[in-house]
């Protein structure tokens, strides 16, 4: 429907060049569609747009930040538009309502849900408007449209000989009637989806030349550093701000409410001046919790309440009480750093009643909230640019360091850029939450019957909702945000959906036992906490995947065959089982001096199977090869599934090895690649992955490749050494 | 203080205070934003340049170390429309994911074959080990590079200079 043109107030430049309008109502910011005579473009839906001149854009909603969006729903849009996707030019998306993803009801790129909910509106709407460029066509020849076929950015005539390109098509086409019935092509005609065809992004990512959010630059651009409470929760009490603004080049000092900021003429003036910063902190609320304290509180929760009963199959209880001996263990895991690359950064622009914030976000009408709060504008002032992120892992779906550029800008009306040190982007992280699981299994003979696992921590959403729940009313008052965040987690599954970060991978457990008992003892530390490439799958897979090898040892059974025996109602997990099996000839065992491991697990819909194979040396673990089968229903791009898997598994070999944040007093006690380690080439084990054929819609993989490593790997020391892993990270020297 | 230094074959004068480091003059006064700021201390490998042919982590090293020394960075191996042969590589090989180490990654590898045009698998990897890639790139980093080695990458002719 085109909107009328007074309706609309703002108007600011798309990155295609091309004017993109927005709809006046605060936060319920609508794509126009239509022909735009000035520019030569027609817009047919939210995420194309074709010129006269031949150009195809195409409007991002989900940020690439490695996982692979850029390739792949630009590969889906071009598969049914009948163009090469070489040929279109992906755009980031503003905020706008049609660019919510419709599982969050929020613009947010996570939970490894981006494909899978683009499959088919992507699809359809490159059918409809190939469909308007075909019935264009036909009106110009004077031929029947079912006649006509669409071809690499043209229409031809049914003669064969004649074609019209789209660019002279996109006029006449904007006069077309959408259709909303046009069969997808079928999959036999598919020319790009499943097809490897490289990276879109590959050429700027080698030249130097794709810009993240910390290379925009603006002019007249200033650059602050923010000094922040080492204890979570403490307030600024005072501060040397006086002297500092002596400093060379400092241009102010601002007290905001994460801390203290500097700005300075240059970024290195401004890190000069905070060495010199005292800052007095007020630590009333702060939190002062070691490590150790935390652990201690998750076991008094656990031992005080048996927590939210989750999933109930048969009794546990009774299964219990008939059964031979009851075995029991528990897994504890520590909070976890994201260290993205590309440090936390955003830069924002104040001015003319209206905010302009850049930055490498996951969440950018979170970032319009955030934003929002420490000025006096609506949402619907903010805009916020997208550029490409330097790595997200869940990091920047939280929006604090937003809120930190847009407090600084409303402060000083001049365009400024806030950069976190490494060392400030580890402190200040919020992390995938410690945690702690007390598993309980009845067993009889060789034969389990029942199967009991609590998990105790806190759930992400908690942390979340301030910014997620107005995010979702956009157009509410400010006065009410704090109120929507509680109203938000209250009304769980209506406002927000039913938060299942705490337990997701332990209520879908798969095996085939009888009695099933999963129960979550909410309790929360006050530790900063958020979302983490797999969260939940992530420690959950290690507790549930390590337990079931120690059953399988319990009962004398082979690790492989243990399962086997219990997932054969379960196709998908018995096909990516066999196959893993089969890939490492598990039967045929490992070489003299190492051992293997095995795991399996869903999450994100995808099934997954690992063996890792691992031996410890000179006191050090090893990994020397992962073997790796996926289910992940279709794949749109066979080479970024296997990087996205390949890459899962860096990224939970680096926890397995390396991850842990440890707290004393409050204060965390890492800070840069020497104390928090990511795996490094040359401890890189060599990585086989499988890729099942499917036909079924398609599932995540940006995150199910990291949940089976830790108990594959672990497994695999219980299998070297006979001593079992029940702690992350895991240890060559456990006994 | 004034300082002079070359850099991508271009010699520039600038005021800046002597401590700077070299990274955030290459980006912020010199605009060139393909070097990037990892983690401060030597320890990521995003910064990597070469400084008179040698690669230094840009980030901690005070641009006073480049008074009258040449500087190439990422931007100064290849462009766009003439991609160096290890940057052809990267691309045919769909190397980078999120991408922000991969100009690091990309100027050790060239100073690598630089001095060795044949490396074995343990020379790439030794050279390479510096450069973190968060995505977990790291095979596909070897592979890229052992095809420019070996000749597979399409026109892998070395250009001079780079």
């Amino acid at each position: 429907m085109r909107m009328n043109r007074r309706d609309f107030l703002k108007v600011s430049a798309g990155s295609s060049g091309s004017l993109v309008l927005a709809l006046s109502l605060p936060g319920c910011a609508s794509i126009e569609t239509g022909y735009e005579e000035e520019d030569g473009s027609w817009r047919p839906d939210a995420w194309l747009e074709l010129t006269t001149g031949g150009a195809v854009y195409f409007t991002l909603a989900r940020v690439e930040m490695g996982q692979g969006t850029y390739t792949g729903l630009t590969t889906l849009i071009a598969e049914e538009l009948e163009v090469d996707p070489a040929s279109i030019t992906p755009t980031f998306a503003p905020v706008a309502a049609e660019y919510r993803n419709p599982l969050y009801k929020l613009q947010l790129t996570g939970g490894s849900t981006s494909l899978a909910t683009s499959w088919e509106p992507l699809r359809q709407a490159g059918a409809e408007a190939r469909e308007m460029l075909i019935l264009a066509a036909a009106r110009v020849w004077g031929v029947n449209h079912r006649e006509c076929t669409a071809f690499e950015g043209q229409v031809r005539h049914p003669n064969g000989a004649d074609a019209l390109p789209y660019g002279k098509l996109v006029k006449l086409a904007a006069s077309e009637e959408v259709r909303h019935d046009v069969a997808l092509k079928p999959r036999d005609q598919w020319r790009y989806i499943g097809k490897n065809r490289g990276r879109l992004d590959a050429t700027a990512k080698s030249t130097g030349t794709a810009e993240y959010g910390i290379d925009v630059e603006l002019p007249g651009m200033v650059y602050a550093v923010v000094t922040r409470p080492p204890r979570y929760g403490a307030r600024v009490k005072s501060f040397n701000g006086a002297d500092i603004e002596t400093m060379p080049g400092v241009l102010s000092v601002i007290e905001i409410e994460r801390g203290v900021a500097i700005v300075a003429s240059k970024y290195w003036l401004a890190r000069k001046a905070q060495q010199q910063l005292i800052v007095e902190w007020n630590n009333d609320d702060a939190v002062t919790l070691s490590t150790a304290d935390v652990f201690a509180l998750y076991h008094h929760a656990a031992d005080e309440d048996a927590g939210e009963r989750e999933r109930s199959d048969g009794s546990f209880s009774e299964a219990a009480e008939n059964a031979e001996r009851v075995v029991e263990a528990s897994y504890e895991q520590p909070y976890l750093a994201h260290a993205t690359l590309e440090p936390m950064n955003a830069t924002a622009w104040y001015r003319d009643n209206a905010m302009e914030v850049w930055a490498p976000t996951q969440a950018p009408d979170l970032g319009r909230i955030a934003a929002a709060r420490v000025s006096d504008l609506s949402p619907g002032d903010v805009t916020i640019n997208t550029t490409f992120l330097g790595g997200g892992f869940g990091r920047r779906l939280t929006q604090d360091y937003i809120e930190e550029a847009a407090a600084v800008a409303y402060r000083i009306r001049k365009p400024v850029k806030v950069i976190w040190s490494r060392e400030e982007d580890t402190r200040h992280d919020l992390f995938r939450p410690a945690m702690l699981h007390r598993m309980k299994a009845s067993v009889s003979g060789k034969t389990v019957t029942g199967w009991h696992h609590q998990v105790v921590g806190p759930q992400v959403l908690d942390w979340y909702v301030r910014n997620a729940a107005p995010a979702q009313y956009p157009w509410s008052p400010k006065f009410l945000y704090n109120t929507l965040g509680k109203v938000g987690l209250l009304a769980e599954g209506i406002a927000t959906p039913k938060d299942i970060s705490a337990i997701e991978g332990a209520i879908d457990y798969p095996y085939d036992i009888a009695n099933v008992e999963v129960r979550h003892t909410h309790t929360d530390p006050g530790v900063p906490i958020t979302w983490w490439r797999s969260v939940g799958y992530s420690h959950n897979g290690f507790a549930a995947e390590t337990f079931m090898d120690e059953l399988a040892h319990e009962t004398g059974a082979d690790p492989y065959e243990f399962r086997r025996g219990l997932i054969r109602n379960q196709p998908r997990h018995l096909a990516v089982l066999d196959k893993v099996a089969a890939m490492a000839d598990w039967q045929g065992g490992a070489p003299s001096g190492r051992a293997r491991g095995l795991a399996l697990f869903q999450s994100f819909g995808t099934f997954v199977a690992q063996i890792i194979e691992a031996s410890i040396e000179h006191g050090n673990i090893v990994v020397h090869k992962v073997w790796c089968a996926v289910d992940c229903g279709q794949v749109v791009n066979p080479e970024i599934v296997r990087d996205q898997i390949e890459g899962g598994i860096i990224f939970g070999l680096t926890a397995a090895l390396h991850g842990e944040i440890t707290l004393v007093d409050g204060e965390v006690q890492q800070s840069n690649f020497h104390d928090y380690m990511l795996m490094r080439n040359y401890e890189r084990p060599e990585v086989l992955v499988n890729i099942a054929e499917s036909s079924e819609a398609p599932t995540g993989i940006g995150e199910p490749g990291v949940p089976p490593v830790f108990p594959a790997l672990g497994n695999a020391l219980f299998a070297l050494t006979g001593k079992r892993q029940r702690a992350l990270p895991l240890n060559a020297e456990v006994g | 203080m004034a300082l002079s230094l070359t850099v991508n074959g271009e010699r520039r004068t600038l005021e800046v205070d002597l401590d700077t480091p070299l990274l955030w003059v290459i980006r912020d006064e010199l605009g060139l934003k393909g070097t990037k700021f990892g983690c401060g201390a030597g320890l990521c490998g995003a910064c990597t340049v070469h400084l008179d042919g040698q690669p230094v982590r840009s980030c901690s090293t005070p641009v006073e170390v480049a008074q009258d020394k040449s500087v190439t960075t990422i931007e100064g191996l290849g462009t766009e429309t003439k991609l160096h042969p290890l940057q052809k590589a990267w691309v045919e090989h769909g190397v980078p994911q999120c991408g922000y180490c991969q100009s690091g990654q990309i100027m050790s590898a060239a100073h690598l074959l630089e001095h060795n045009p044949s490396p074995a698998r343990e020379d790439i990897v030794a050279a390479l080990s510096g450069n973190l890639c968060r995505c977990g790139t790291y095979s596909r980093i070897i592979a890229a590079v052992e095809s420019v080695v070996d000749g597979s990458t399409s026109a892998a002719n070395r250009q001079e200079g780079a």
